[in-house]
């Protein structure tokens, strides 16, 4: 018998709201999941393109700041020359992204404001949309399969639900792993680049004239936290085997993806231009069929969260989104609910 | 008695098949044995107590709290332990356990403190630290009793909870059940198969067949016989003793382990037990009681609701 056994005795401890309970569930989630060496390495590597985007952010400001020196005295607005450099480098370098018309346009105006607010958005968005989305595509593919899966094949779920757990808040725990990851590897990394960025630039003053990013950061995380989170889980939660799962969740990326490139590439054919020449990209086929790829959708709602697509521009992809998401969570809640 | 479990004609129906058809059912404190063959019920009859299903018909309160409604609060005062090898991969015995407690709502520290006083009443030593995915049955067992009990429960629902454990660990079980309903005042309602265990620590016995409560009594009514009747256990020749019994209008049978068990409804049986002995010139060295043993008692029960011709 250990020394400091002192049998059965009851519980003297208060208990904690039930409001709160979902993040035991989350906490030994996020726990199992950094286990994986994977996971850590994966971790890692999502924060390596931030020093990328930091001395991005450090070039522009110093071109910035270069300028408003030369040109103290008369104004805050760039020459025409400046203006003009920095619009053709950007179409040189950056045309294939989304977004650099809007870009090119307020580089014309020469209002300096509206300059650094667009041009730190545009990087903002060009960073979610691209390193840190292809780093999610892993990350949640590491993560998610296992969350429900596994507990199914373990009967675990009588663990969870003889307890004073209901459904929504063991989905809304489970949910909450993946999410927490997404949000560690783009909207941490995203807002620090927004400080960093904020301390390059001359004075405080940058902080009203671009006040909107930190919100703008934060909406695009739940845009794509509460989609790829959904989806994955329900994966998760359609088998016992969570490499079914695994497998399920990039042929969902991969297959959408791939079959709107086929329609680019057919049109690219058809119109005999090259593959993502923008009037490909901006034809009405691979407009009306972009939809289609996850990765698609989650970019349009970025482009328009940042601001760099209308409503009506984008609404293909929200709408895509929405349904997906909608149709994941009651197929996630059907099957949550079907082990009983 | 009052009633922690009350259930008024409770109907389960699954599509076309009928779990559970038409339950009247009343279970009071202490330990309660729920028995039944397979497909009886039982496991639906948990789920439904738990507030995991809901009953097709009927109406059912479960610690003063209504079945339908009020499932949380009444799985926030329950231990469950499950029949199936139900654990979360990658965790240890003890984080395991503390995990249980913080699903009940315990804060995060004193869960870990309350798992490791659970884990040292239930004999877990270092092997607390291994990663659950290791352990044998038997542990597995400990760790699923440890988790219902984490969060001190008012009442245990313990399924199957000797199944996998050798003798040795059977038995410090059912005492650490004992112990807790006897010192603690927990109330507990076990569902197994294995009688002796019902035999053992069970004050109340309810029998399921077919979706029904086929019985519902006193373990100690059940052991009662129908006529007076003792054991009786002799030093010498048991065959003369029973030849004299026999002379004296008395039912006797000889057991395999060597004593005879004598029945008569006369009032002088015990006196005309000490005559035989005397005449057949035996020494009793035992008389006690004769009790209807418990599976006797599931056998008739069970075969006489199936005679009946019911069906789920």
């Amino acid at each position: 018998m250990p020394i400091n056994d002192v049998g059965y005795r009851s519980l003297k401890s208060r208990t904690e709201s039930s409001l709160f309970r979902w993040l035991a569930i989350c906490r030994i989630g996020v726990q199992l999941a950094l286990k994986s060496k994977w996971v850590k390495r994966i971790m890692l590597a999502a924060w390596l393109p931030v020093t990328y985007w930091a001395a991005g952010f450090f070039v522009f400001e110093k071109a910035i700041f270069a300028e408003q020196i030369s040109g103290m005295g008369q104004g805050v607005d760039l020459n025409q020359v400046t203006s003009l450099a920095l619009t053709e480098s950007i179409t040189n370098r950056f045309s294939i992204f989304p977004g650099v018309d809007d870009l090119q346009e307020v580089l014309r105006t020469g209002d300096i404001p509206q300059i650094r607010n667009t041009a730190w958005r545009w990087m903002l968005m060009i960073f979610f949309r691209y390193p840190q989305a292809i780093t999610i595509l892993f990350l949640v593919g590491f993560i998610a399969p296992s969350l429900i899966s596994q507990d199914i094949r373990s009967r675990a779920f009588l663990l969870y639900f003889s307890r004073p757990i209901s459904r929504i808040e063991y989905i809304f725990g489970k949910i909450c792993v993946p999410s927490i990851f997404i949000i560690l590897v783009t909207t941490l990394p995203a807002l620090c680049l927004y400080v960093v960025a904020i301390l390059m630039s001359p004075d405080i003053s940058t902080l009203p004239q671009t006040w909107d990013i930190p919100m703008r950061i934060i909406i695009a995380t739940f845009g794509l936290v509460i989609p790829t989170s959904a989806v994955a889980l329900m994966l998760s939660s359609l088998t016992q085997e969570s490499r079914f799962a695994n497998f399920s969740w990039f042929v969902v990326w991969g297959l959408g993806h791939g079959a709107w490139l086929t329609i680019v590439l057919a049109t690219s054919l058809q119109m005999g231009l090259p593959l993502f020449d923008p009037q490909v990209m901006q034809s009405e086929v691979v407009s009306n069929w972009s939809a289609i790829s996850l990765y698609n959708s989650l970019g349009s709602l970025q482009s328009y969260i940042f601001g760099f697509e209308t409503f009506a521009e984008s609404w293909r992809g929200i709408v895509s989104l929405f349904g997906i998401t909608a149709f994941s969570m009651t197929i996630l809640y059907q099957r949550v609910s079907s082990p009983m | 008695m009052t009633s922690l479990i009350s259930l008024k004609q409770i109907t389960k129906s699954f599509k076309s098949v009928r779990a559970l058809n038409g339950i009247d059912l009343e279970v009071g404190p202490g330990i309660t044995g729920l028995l039944g063959p397979n497909g009886a019920g039982k496991s639906t009859l948990i789920k439904m107590l738990l507030g995991l299903v809901q009953p097709t018909t009927g109406t059912a309160s479960f610690l003063g709290f209504d079945v339908r409604k009020e499932g949380r609060q009444i799985r926030n005062r329950i231990g469950y332990m499950p029949e199936d090898d139900c654990y979360i991969s990658g965790l240890s015995g003890v984080s395991a356990v503390q995990f249980s407690g913080c699903l009940s709502g315990i804060p995060k520290v004193e869960s870990l403190r309350r798992a490791h006083e659970i884990l040292d009443f239930c004999d877990m030593k270092q092997e607390r630290y291994r990663m659950v995915d290791t352990y044998s049955t038997g542990m597995r067992q400990k760790i699923k009793f440890a988790s219902a009990i984490v969060h001190d429960p008012e009442f245990l629902i313990l399924d199957e909870p000797t199944s996998g454990l050798d003798p040795e660990e059977r038995e410090t079980l059912l005492k650490r059940i004992r112990l807790l309903a006897s010192q603690m005042g927990k109330s507990v309602l076990i569902s197994t198969h294995i009688l002796p265990d019902v035999q053992a620590i069970c004050d109340d016995v309810v029998i399921l067949s077919h979706g029904k409560v086929r019985l519902c009594e006193p373990l100690a009514t059940l052991n009662r016989t129908a006529e007076p009747s003792f054991c009786i256990r002799v030093l010498e020749n048991i065959d003369h003793f029973a030849q004299a019994l026999e002379k004296n209008d008395v039912e006797v049978s000889k057991n395999p382990d060597g004593t005879v068990t004598v029945a008569s409804p006369s009032p002088k049986l015990p006196e005309t037990i000490w005559n035989a002995a005397h005449q057949a010139g035996v020494s009793i060295q035992s008389l006690i009681p004769a009790r209807n043993s418990l599976e006797e008692v599931f056998l008739s029960t069970v075969t006489d609701s199936a005679g009946t011709g019911e069906k789920d």
